[in-house]
């Protein structure tokens, strides 16, 4: 017997997996040649799976804060920032985000899936009930369970479910409800109708929290996403969002209208004992969030190209 | 509310896992849902949805993760319907 022994199903479906052709699930590039480009062996390649929605990775303004950070104040931070303390930079990008979406608090984190982690974690505490979109992201799900609180799911998108889900709850002895949804979707391409959402849960006394990690950049008159593009921005209690989509570096953000959200930079353990973010992460990320304010005809430009493939595609006979 | 006995709460999830069982494998109450009949994560909180508004109660997801046979899935019902 082995402690892998409970994996030989999933073994035997990763042995046939490689008898059709490669791994899909460890693909492994020779060169990355520009945002849209790399190489596999002498064959060049299109980079059609990647987040990089706005093409800011190689965007030159982007790649010069980033390597004047790595000049002026290293590679690593080699700590959290509750026991080795914040950089200049971690503090500069906070600041930026919140006066973008116009919200008194922001935390900024190392990793987009150790956003929500903790900011779910630590939003919900034992008494609350979370609802959460029966679609939501593995991210959402696992910051669910690490919190006590109780958690229901409600059919994908759908404002009406979630209204009836919550009158059915009735009454959170001691508790509030923490309603979990998502911008864009990125499965299936759908988006949220935030502004019914925000109705629905306020009526019933809820808070509504948004990750927006494929929306921040790509919606919105300045790039803050579905909820700006939907007027209800100033509603949303928390925003989350990632660096490693639009804003091309690797991180996360949560905001919120609320400045008590400040106090769970002490409560929150994935973020309380996780490294910080490198100075060369957090720079790019802040100058691609100007190129993100200012952004429209990138994201005039994203929308053209989707247009395209989807033209394309159907041309090609695929139903879409 | 519905309080249904441990018999019609089985009754009702054999019904709801009749599109999942293609094969017409046979549906027990210590059948595994996952292991022997083989219903996807997915499909199993569709049955949970469903199985949520027919009786009008909340099956928590800490609740059915620690749920794994149809005879487990049936107590559960009875006892959150017996609690409203």
């Amino acid at each position: 017997m082995s402690i892998f022994d409970k994996y030989a199903p999933l073994q035997m479906r990763v042995d046939m997996m490689m008898k059709i052709g490669q791994d899909a699930l460890g693909l492994k590039f020779d060169d990355i040649i520009n945002a849209t480009r790399g190489r596999i062996g002498s064959r060049e390649i299109l980079l059609a799976g990647t987040n990089n929605y706005l093409g800011l990775t190689f965007d030159e303004d982007c790649m010069a804060a980033a390597q004047k950070a790595v000049t002026d104040h290293g590679t690593g931070t080699t700590g959290s920032r509750v026991a080795n303390g914040s950089y200049a930079e971690h503090i500069e990008l906070e600041a930026a985000l919140a006066e973008h979406l116009g919200m008194p608090s922001c935390i900024v984190f190392t990793t987009g899936y150790q956003t929500n982690l903790s900011a779910i974690s630590g939003l919900a505490g034992d008494k609350d009930v979370i609802f959460m979109d029966a679609d939501a992201h593995a991210c959402i799900i696992d910051g669910t369970r690490l919190t006590g609180a109780s958690t229901i799911r409600f059919r994908h998108n759908s404002h009406e479910d979630l209204d009836k889900r919550l009158r059915r709850q009735g009454e959170i002895e001691g508790g509030h409800a923490l309603v979990v949804i998502e911008g864009l979707y990125s499965m299936f391409g759908d988006v949220a109708p935030i502004d019914e959402f925000v109705e629905v849960t306020h009526n019933h006394g809820g808070y509504l929290f948004i990750d927006e990690a494929h929306s921040y950049g790509v919606f919105g008159e300045t790039g803050c996403g579905l909820a700006e593009q939907q007027g209800v921005l100033d509603k949303v209690d928390f925003i989350s969002g990632t660096f490693s989509k639009s804003l091309a570096s690797v991180g996360g953000f949560c905001a919120s209208r609320h400045p008590e959200f400040e106090l769970l930079r002490k409560v929150m353990r994935p973020y309380m004992f996780t490294a910080s973010a490198t100075p060369a992460n957090i720079c790019a990320a802040r100058a691609a969030v100007e190129k993100v304010k200012t952004g429209g005809h990138l994201r005039d430009n994203l929308k053209a190209r989707g247009a395209q493939l989807h033209k394309g595609l159907t041309a090609m006979n695929y139903e879409l | 509310m519905l309080n249904p006995t441990l018999d019609e709460a089985y009754a009702k999830i054999c019904e709801l896992l009749k599109p999942y069982n293609p094969k017409s494998r046979p549906i027990e109450m210590n059948s595994g849902i996952m292991s022997d009949l083989e219903v996807d994560s997915t499909a199993v909180f569709d049955i949970i949805m469903g199985l949520e508004d027919h009786y009008d109660i909340s099956i928590p997801m800490e609740m059915v993760s620690d749920i794994k046979t149809v005879g487990e899935l049936s107590a559960a019902i009875v006892q959150l319907t017996s609690e409203g």
